[in-house]
């Protein structure tokens, strides 16, 4: 627009408040504001790509128009003029109508090629002869991982480094999310539904990942773990995080205790200490597989092997306060 | 031979200073009824806000209980949307379309009615949830299934059940309403007023009735098969069942995204109508920012699904819809661009009409390029949830809706009233508002991009967590005390009567509302002018001072 950068205020202008939105921009985001999560498998890596060079685009819009505003905020404020003064009357202009439609075409379209070329290395692993596929079962209030091995373990997954891992996203009640920001996008676990996600997790680490989705009171404490080991020790550290005493403490810790406290103590849900329930395995069984009142039934996926290490867990260590240590 | 009136036509109980109101059908005195109960509404839903920053400000607060701020969050948001935005839409609607197009009233006045009590009917129906065997609904506002499902575990007892009857009875208030002003649109105009004559707030009316006409059978169809499932009669939603819970997510975002443009699309017609006025000016481009409100009405039909990315429909539907989404882009840039260019060699006049307007240009462009990393969709399943995409709809929906009401009401107070609201406490308003809502929901992009995902009712995070939300609720408290100053403004003006008499016509404006006396008559005119072009007054005030030379 030749009109507005012929003069040279209207030049300063622009260039004062363009620098004064640059500045504490280029500040923040330094220091994680706007940056997006560290990216620790290709597909956020290029996710985080496709963010920057939006970031770029919608930036210098938001500049030019602002400062464009700003401009003529200035310049052509009354300055006293009454308010039967006119100002030009102009209807439009063609021409300019016209740049100002076509320009945003052509911006989304480089924006829309941008991400259908970025595509294929954000989607996640396709299925192949060594992919390891694990099964992510989305509960209230908990995550469930089932390994091909049959191995289970709760709201820890253990995967290893640099190889691709599929998830088989399910729901066994409400519909969930599953995000682990720093590897994968969210998908959601829905009831009657499979969904698939996948990463290659590209160094040994612990990541956070978190329901996207309320699902209920505890949407907030649906949190998971992600446990990236190297590839030599991902077959012990896993049998070792799955063994029948581990999984009755995750599973009490991490399913139970939600409502019920990490003692039994009680919470949202009712005391359970001095329940005799906790001492028989058919009761315990019955409630954990169907669910009571507001209870949901928060083991109706789980095999007989986990309502087993519930039962020694429940049984050594909350039934009359056994033992709080936690085993 | 003088005849005493009083003594032959006997006062009617109906003008009885309540009664009046109650039995009205003046599409005036119903606009203003429905602004009235919005901004009630408004402030019941922003005291939610309130309790939930309250209990954000802090990692690990105790303030509210996981089950009330599942309940406020749920009423926060549908209240927000189904008893301010929506309806106080239509107040306006009531309050100008007639005006604005010459007409002695609705094309139905008692249907008009009907439908400013359904809407009061609804509002109360919906908060008897709070009363009602098992809590208030607490699913949020869209009531995914199976959560809003009646499960033991999810919803039970009858919240969810008020939460849906009042949903019927706000579309039936809200169908009523559209059915009436797209009639009133296409049939009353004042004789010369073409279409493309009609002020541009009209085309917005004539876009938002349309769509709410075409996205309203939706939800209605979509909570009754809930109401039904929830009733044991059916299972549409549920799975164990042989249900499908993505079904709901389709029907729901239907009508849910172009609910979206219904909330916006009336204060693009204000925005339009306040920044000529106060630049002196003729909007720039009238045909192209009427025509771009239809392509947003339009496009805002088949872009339902960039919320549901991470539902996992796949990559041919995701690409459909990131298209689409940005396509719906280029209309909404258009008009930004052609507001903008407005002012330029303008004679700006800064009445708060104007601040609010041109606060709504920089919020508003804020909005719409966050909603462009949204809609691409592998960026989306990042952001997706998190509040990154709450400070996005409340840049659009707050920064961009609440600051064109706010404009709006304050241009038009003195059409209403009669009296001007205070300018100096209408300027503290503003600035209180803008510093205050940029502090609120500025930070909350960054809490987003740091993995803060929406309805969570606490976090365990110190750090940069903690203080972009403590941030975040001591700007929602300034937003708070902008809205109370309002009020008192309101009250000096209004009720202890220090507004000034404003005369028909304060502002110079241009569209035929302001012919008329402030406020108008029950008869709206005594006589309507011939119109030539988009902007009567203009003709009328030049062809007076040609006279006068």
């Amino acid at each position: 627009m030749p009109s507005l950068v012929r003069s040279k205020l209207g030049l300063l202008a622009m260039l004062v408040v363009g620098l004064a939105l640059v500045a504490p921009a280029g500040a923040l985001a330094a220091y994680g504001g706007f940056q997006p999560q560290h990216a620790h498998s290709p597909n956020v890596e290029h996710i985080n790509v496709a963010y920057w060079v939006i970031f770029g685009f919608t930036t210098v819009i938001f500049l030019v128009v602002m400062a464009t505003l700003v401009t003529f905020i200035v310049k052509y404020r009354s300055r006293g003029r009454a308010r039967t003064v006119e100002g030009v009357q102009v209807h439009g202009n063609t021409q300019l109508e016209l740049i100002w439609t076509v320009a945003p075409v052509i911006i989304l379209a480089l924006i829309g090629t941008m991400i259908f070329f970025l595509l294929p290395k954000i989607t996640p692993p396709a299925k192949a002869a060594g992919t390891l596929e694990i099964t992510v079962e989305g509960h209230q209030f908990y995550w469930q991982f089932n390994y091909p091995n049959g191995a289970r373990t709760i709201n820890t997954l253990y995967v290893p480094v640099d190889r691709d891992v599929r998830f088989k996203v399910i729901s066994g009640d409400v519909v969930h999310s599953f995000w682990v920001p720093q590897l994968q996008g969210k998908i959601q676990a829905i009831p009657g539904r499979i969904n698939h996600t996948g990463f290659r997790a590209d160094k040994v680490g612990t990541y956070q990942g978190y329901c996207g989705l309320i699902c209920g009171p505890f949407h907030a404490k649906m949190l998971l773990t992600v446990k990236v080991t190297d590839d030599a020790s991902y077959a012990s550290t896993l049998a070792a995080n799955s063994t029948r005493k581990v999984l009755g403490r995750t599973e009490f810790q991490g399913v139970c205790a939600t409502c019920h406290g990490m003692q039994g103590q009680g919470g949202y849900g009712p005391a359970l200490a001095n329940n005799s329930i906790l001492a028989q395995k058919s009761a315990l069984e019955a409630i954990v597989r169907n669910g009571r009142g507001l209870m949901p039934p928060v083991g109706n996926t789980w095999t007989d092997e986990q309502i087993n290490a519930l039962a020694q867990y429940t049984k050594t260590h909350v039934y009359k306060g056994a033992s709080t240590s936690g085993g | 031979m003088a005849v005493r009136s009083e003594a032959v036509y006997p006062v009617s109980w109906r003008n009885g200073r309540v009664a009046k109101w109650l039995v009205t059908v003046d599409h005036k005195k119903i606009g203003i009824m429905y602004i009235a109960t919005s901004l009630l509404f408004f402030v019941g839903g922003g005291v939610m806000a309130l309790l939930m920053r309250a209990q954000l400000a802090t990692p690990n607060e105790k303030f509210l209980t996981e089950n009330s701020y599942n309940q406020v969050l749920t009423f926060h948001g549908t209240s927000m949307i189904f008893l301010v935005l929506v309806p106080i839409m239509a107040g306006f609607g009531n309050f100008l379309v007639p005006l604005m197009i010459g007409a002695r009233d609705m094309a139905f006045p008692r249907l008009n009615a009907f439908s400013y009590w359904m809407f009061l009917l609804g509002g109360i129906v919906l908060y008897m949830s709070w009363f009602s065997a098992g809590g208030a609904a607490h699913a949020g506002w869209w009531s995914y299934p199976p959560l809003s499902e009646n499960l033991p575990f999810t919803s039970p007892g009858n919240g969810q059940d008020y939460w849906i009857l009042s949903l019927h009875l706000l579309s039936i208030s809200s169908l009523v309403g559209a059915i009436n002003f797209v009639v009133t649109i296409h049939n009353m105009r004042a004789r010369g007023m073409t279409w493309m004559r009609m002020p541009l707030f009209v085309w917005a009316m004539e876009a938002y009735s349309i769509l709410l006409i075409v996205a309203l059978p939706a939800i209605s169809a979509g909570v009754t098969m809930l109401l039904l499932d929830r009733h044991g009669l059916t299972h549409f939603f549920l799975p164990s069942q042989g249900g499908s819970v993505v079904l709901y997510q389709h029907v729901f975002w239907f009508f849910g995204h172009p609910e979206v443009y219904i909330m916006v699309i009336p204060v693009f017609g204000m925005i339009s109508e306040i920044i000529p006025v106060f630049a002196r000016k003729p909007i720039f481009g009238y045909k192209a920012v009427a025509f771009s409100t239809l392509g947003i009405a339009f496009y805002s039909l088949l872009v339902w699904a960039h919320h549901m990315f991470t539902t996992g429909l796949g990559t041919g539907l995701d690409s459909f819809f990131m298209i689409s989404s940005m396509v719906i882009a280029v209309p909404t840039g258009v008009k930004i661009f052609n507001w903008v260019a407005t002012t330029w060699r303008a004679n700006i006049q800064f009445d708060s009409p104007m601040l609010f307007a041109l606060g709504f240009l920089a919020l508003f462009t804020m909005g719409g390029l966050s909603g462009i990393f949204l809609a691409a969709f592998p960026v989306d399943w990042q952001v997706n949830d998190t509040y990154y995409v709450v400070a996005h709809f409340h840049y659009v929906l707050f920064g961009g809706s609440v600051f064109g009401l706010f404009g709006g009401l304050h241009y038009w107070w003195p059409k209403m009233f009669g009296r001007m609201l205070d300018e100096r406490l209408a300027k503290v308003t503003f600035w209180l508002m803008f510093v205050g809502f940029n502090a609120t929901f500025l930070p909350q992009h960054m809490l987003g991009l740091l993995g803060m995902v929406r309805r969570i009712y606490t976090y365990n995070h110190g750090g940069l967590w903690e203080t972009y939300n403590l941030i975040s609720t001591i700007g929602s408290g300034i937003m708070a005390l902008s809205i109370l100053v309002f009020f008192i403004n309101v009250l000096r003006t209004q009720f202890l009567r220090h507004g000034i008499r404003s005369g028909n016509d304060p502002w110079l404006a241009d569209t035929l509302e302001w012919y008329t006396a402030s406020p108008p008559p029950d008869h709206n005119f005594d006589t309507v002018p011939y119109v030539t072009s988009a902007r009567p007054l203009r003709d009328l005030r030049r062809r007076l001072a040609e006279a006068e030379a």
